[in-house]
């Protein structure tokens, strides 16, 4: 029997007219690697702000942990155990990669001497030790993801919501990055991600959630969700059905 | 090689410790310790605002509110119910942390320019105020015509001294405790989280920084640091004219200048900055005070407009580049 | 003075008010900078109109032909040698505090050089209207200011049409809400700032010509404008047009029905704290989002 980490109850926001999204309901069982994919405008950065709390749902609830935490402020949620990267990687610019990581550490120490203790394991994990003093505004993009990843890690989240780490690497780097993320999850972080990138997405995640319109279009494994007709649609067009 | 450097660091600090410590007895002319006085005073309140403007990245153009509240409340307790300024002082810290929280609690919610302009505005209303108020039940304020301490001839209780030198110590030892302060925040949880939220406010939150209390405990210590900084200034100068102590000219925009031209969100640039700032001020006005109307002034603003076009990042970069050229060479 | 004249006559302050507040809330919105030479540039365009008049004895609102562009022209390079390069080595800083400080900077230079060049008298254009009244069924107001709220109104409108009819007005726009995106379209984005800043510069060139005829010109009058100005965009919305011109009638109407009922002092608070509590009620002004900036 697993337990479920993350489950989303009808939740549903709407931007004055817009539904962006629509009554979603999913689940995320701890342990699980999921992916939510979509073609643009789907909803799934939409659903992410809706979970850390950066727009307050128009109905629905969030529950994590047992919990629920609609509603509450960003911070709060981190607090959590929820952490999560941002589509365009916001780093701390004038900080070094060190000092980046030990902010995310410091939410569950107030030592620095801890708080780098912490920082440099995670630094270690995601390969930026040599980087280590440099500020985080010189970083390569590949660079500049991992070191998102690294702060949001240095939280100790439960949960990880990865959006587009992927995106904008070349194939080397998707391998790289691939491996860290199987890393995390043997570390036993669960992660939801949105991804692009299809069969990287296919590699890491067991289970797949299409959105489409702000609503689930389809659940399953890779290979279901590959298989459905509706997806194809989604992202082709009704040609290729 | 480190423990070398270590060995370097700390012989230099030594020896500046002793010759700060000794410069009471070679600057015998009271006017010349004023003038050091008055650029360590200065260092001091740049230093207080980089707390809150240099670290968290919040721009208030309205410090000369807690120089006025520090200095005021410490002057008119005295003056009424003769109350020690080393206890009033204290009193004065938290009305000025009071105030802080007031103007941050709406403002802080919001981002950038919004902080800077509604401080600016606040603090001119605080001007208005402060001329229009001639009295506060039993204490006098003084209104437009200015407010003048008491006066008791030399005395440790009444933070008053007829030689300068105790006001030099007074100011030093003020000046190390603010660097001391500007430090441990530095490399604590709260200058991380500053940092952090200063560059990017969304990643601040995502990774649990409770963004607006922190901008609130920051400007909460700012003000106390720059209340503590007033009340001083009331002390050495006795006499407090609105303008000068709370206006925007005199005070609020000095401290923001030294900051900058310093190096925000370091520690010494503000130092650095204030004592520079405030020698080339005093150093204008002594050679071109009594001439031309506005002269002094004009010269003053245009150094500071070359600085900050040469030199935006602040003074302290040019030392950081040096000694990375310096290491460099070493290798 | 009826209630109606004060009404009027706030809201011909309001309207140049307004006016001031638009340039400072053009350069916000299109280079999120604070410029803190405003006051000071208002200074000088009041200056140099005043000695325009007072070499030809032209109507001052003809003026405007000569002093608009000489406005225009400062703004422009003062953006384009003073600002620009401080804005392009502070690139990856998140608020350009120095750019702004560097304004402030300018602020003080200017002062000091008016104070050095025309001494701290007080001047006024005594023009034929000066002080003449004009009646408008029941309401008499002062003529001067009566001209300057249908200049300044009028300008205002010009302002709107040309930013939202021109292609410079819609580059201008363009910037204003995504700089990088304007740069993909072709858009140049630096001379688009250069170009914001005179505009923003040579509107102070309308409210000078309005003011002098009524309004002592002095080395310090600027500050004066400078804060009203800021209250006047933050009641309004940082960046919204018409924002600032209903922030400054606001302020306008506040300050001539108060001090008509109440001491100068306690005027001058009164408008502190009406922006205070807008402040608190509604922080972001009256057309303002808290997601712009």
């Amino acid at each position: 029997m697993q337990n479920t980490l993350l489950e989303l109850q009808d939740l549903t926001v709407r931007f004055g007219g817009l539904c962006a999204v629509n009554k979603l309901n999913m689940k995320v069982n701890t342990g699980e690697a999921v992916g939510l994919i979509g073609p643009n405008g789907a909803g799934k950065t939409t659903a992410f702000n809706l979970v850390v709390g950066v727009y307050k749902p128009s109905e629905g609830k969030v529950i994590f942990d047992n919990e629920d935490i609609t509603g509450l402020p960003p911070n709060e949620i981190c607090k959590k155990g929820i952490g999560r990267t941002f589509q365009v990687v916001k780093p701390f610019g004038k900080m070094t990669v060190l000092q980046n990581i030990m902010a995310g550490a410091f939410v569950n120490t107030a030592k620095t001497q801890e708080a780098r203790q912490i920082a440099s394991e995670v630094m270690e994990k995601m390969g930026l030790q040599s980087k280590r003093d440099k500020l985080a505004a010189s970083l390569t993009i590949p660079e500049r993801k991992r070191l998102e990843m690294a702060k949001a890690l240095a939280t100790r989240p439960k949960l990880m919501l990865l959006d587009e780490v992927l995106a904008g690497l070349n194939p080397t780097e998707i391998q790289d990055a691939v491996l860290l993320i199987k890393s995390m999850i043997k570390d036993g972080v669960t992660i939801l991600m949105i991804e692009h990138v299809l069969q990287a997405t296919m590699a890491i995640c067991e289970r797949i959630v299409v959105l489409n319109y702000g609503q689930k279009l389809a659940e399953g494994t890779p290979e279901q969700v590959t298989g459905n007709e509706e997806v194809i649609k989604a992202y082709l067009g009704d040609d290729y059905a | 090689m480190i423990e070398k450097n270590n060995k370097k660091t700390i012989i230099l600090w030594a020896g500046l410790a002793v010759i700060l410590l000794l410069i009471p007895m070679f600057v015998t002319k009271p006017y010349f310790l004023h003038v050091i006085i008055m650029c360590l005073l200065w260092a001091y309140l740049a230093t207080s605002w980089n707390i809150i403007g240099g670290f968290a990245g919040q721009l208030s153009l309205g410090h000369g509110i807690y120089t006025a509240v520090g200095a005021y409340v410490t002057v008119m307790l005295f003056n009424t119910l003769g109350l020690s300024p080393w206890l009033g002082m204290f009193i004065a810290g938290a009305v000025a942390v009071l105030i802080s929280l007031v103007i941050g609690f709406p403002t802080f919610g919001l981002r950038g320019a919004y902080y800077a302009l509604a401080t600016v505005a606040i603090s001119e209303g605080v001007i208005v105020l402060i001329n229009s108020i001639g009295d506060v039940g039993k204490f006098h304020v003084g209104g437009a015509e200015g407010l003048i301490l008491k006066t008791v001839g030399n005395s440790w209780a009444a933070f008053q001294f007829s030689s300068k030198v105790p006001y030099y110590y007074i100011i030093l030892i003020l000046l190390v405790l603010g660097i001391i302060a500007a430090k441990k925040i530095k490399d604590s949880r709260l200058g991380y989280y500053l940092v952090a939220l200063r560059e990017d406010e969304d990643a601040a939150a995502a990774i649990g920084i409770n963004v607006r209390n922190n901008k609130l405990i920051a400007g909460a210590i700012s003000a106390f640091m720059t209340a503590l900084g007033g009340v001083f200034y009331a002390m050495l100068i006795r006499y407090l004219e609105p303008n000068a102590v709370a206006g925007a000219v005199s005070m609020s925009t000095q401290m923001v200048f030294m900051t900058i031209v310093g190096g925000a969100g370091t520690v010494f640039g503000p130092v650095i900055g204030g004592i520079l700032l405030s020698l080339v001020s005093e150093f204008i006005r002594f050679y071109l005070g009594g001439q031309l109307m506005g002269l002094h002034l004009f010269v003053y603003g245009l150094i500071v407009l070359i600085i900050i076009i040469k030199q935006p990042s602040g003074i302290i970069a040019l030392f950081d580049k040096l000694k990375e050229r310096l290491s460099r060479e070493q290798h | 003075m009826g209630f109606l004249s004060v009404v009027a006559n706030g809201l011909s302050m309001g309207a140049i008010y307004g006016l001031i507040a638009l340039g400072l809330t053009l350069i916000f919105g299109i280079m999120r900078i604070i410029n803190f030479a405003q006051g000071a540039l208002l200074m000088l365009s009041m200056m140099v109109s005043y000695w325009l008049w007072a070499a030809t004895g032209i109507n001052p609102y003809i003026l405007v032909i000569i002093v608009g562009p000489i406005m225009f022209a400062v703004g422009y390079i003062c953006e384009r040698c003073l600002i620009k390069p401080v804005l392009d080595e502070q690139k990856d800083v998140r608020e350009p505090v120095a750019v702004l400080l560097l304004t402030a900077a300018l602020a003080i230079v200017l002062e000091n050089a008016a104070l050095m060049v025309f001494g701290a008298d007080y001047v006024m254009a005594k023009t034929s209207f000066s002080t003449s009244t004009i009646a408008l069924g029941p309401v008499t107001v002062s003529a001067a200011r009566f001209y300057g709220l249908i200049i300044a109104l009028l300008a205002a409108g010009i302002f709107y049409l040309f930013l939202h009819r021109t292609q410079v007005g819609c580059n201008i726009r363009a910037t204003g809400q995504d700089r990088n995106a304007a740069a993909l379209m072709g858009i140049d984005v630096p001379k688009t700032y250069a170009i914001a800043f005179g505009i923003g510069t040579a509107l102070l060139s309308v409210a000078a010509v309005v003011l002098i005829p009524f309004y002592y010109v002095h080395p310090s009058v600027g500050a004066v404008f400078m804060t009203k100005a800021f209250i006047v965009v933050v009641l309004g919305g940082l960046g919204s047009i018409p924002g600032a011109v209903l922030g400054g009638v606001i302020i306008g109407l506040i300050e001539s029905i108060g001090a008509q009922y109440m001491a100068a002092t306690l005027t001058a608070m009164l408008v502190y704290l009406v922006f205070l509590l807008v402040l608190f009620v509604k922080p972001t002004g009256i057309f303002g989002s808290p997601y712009d900036w």
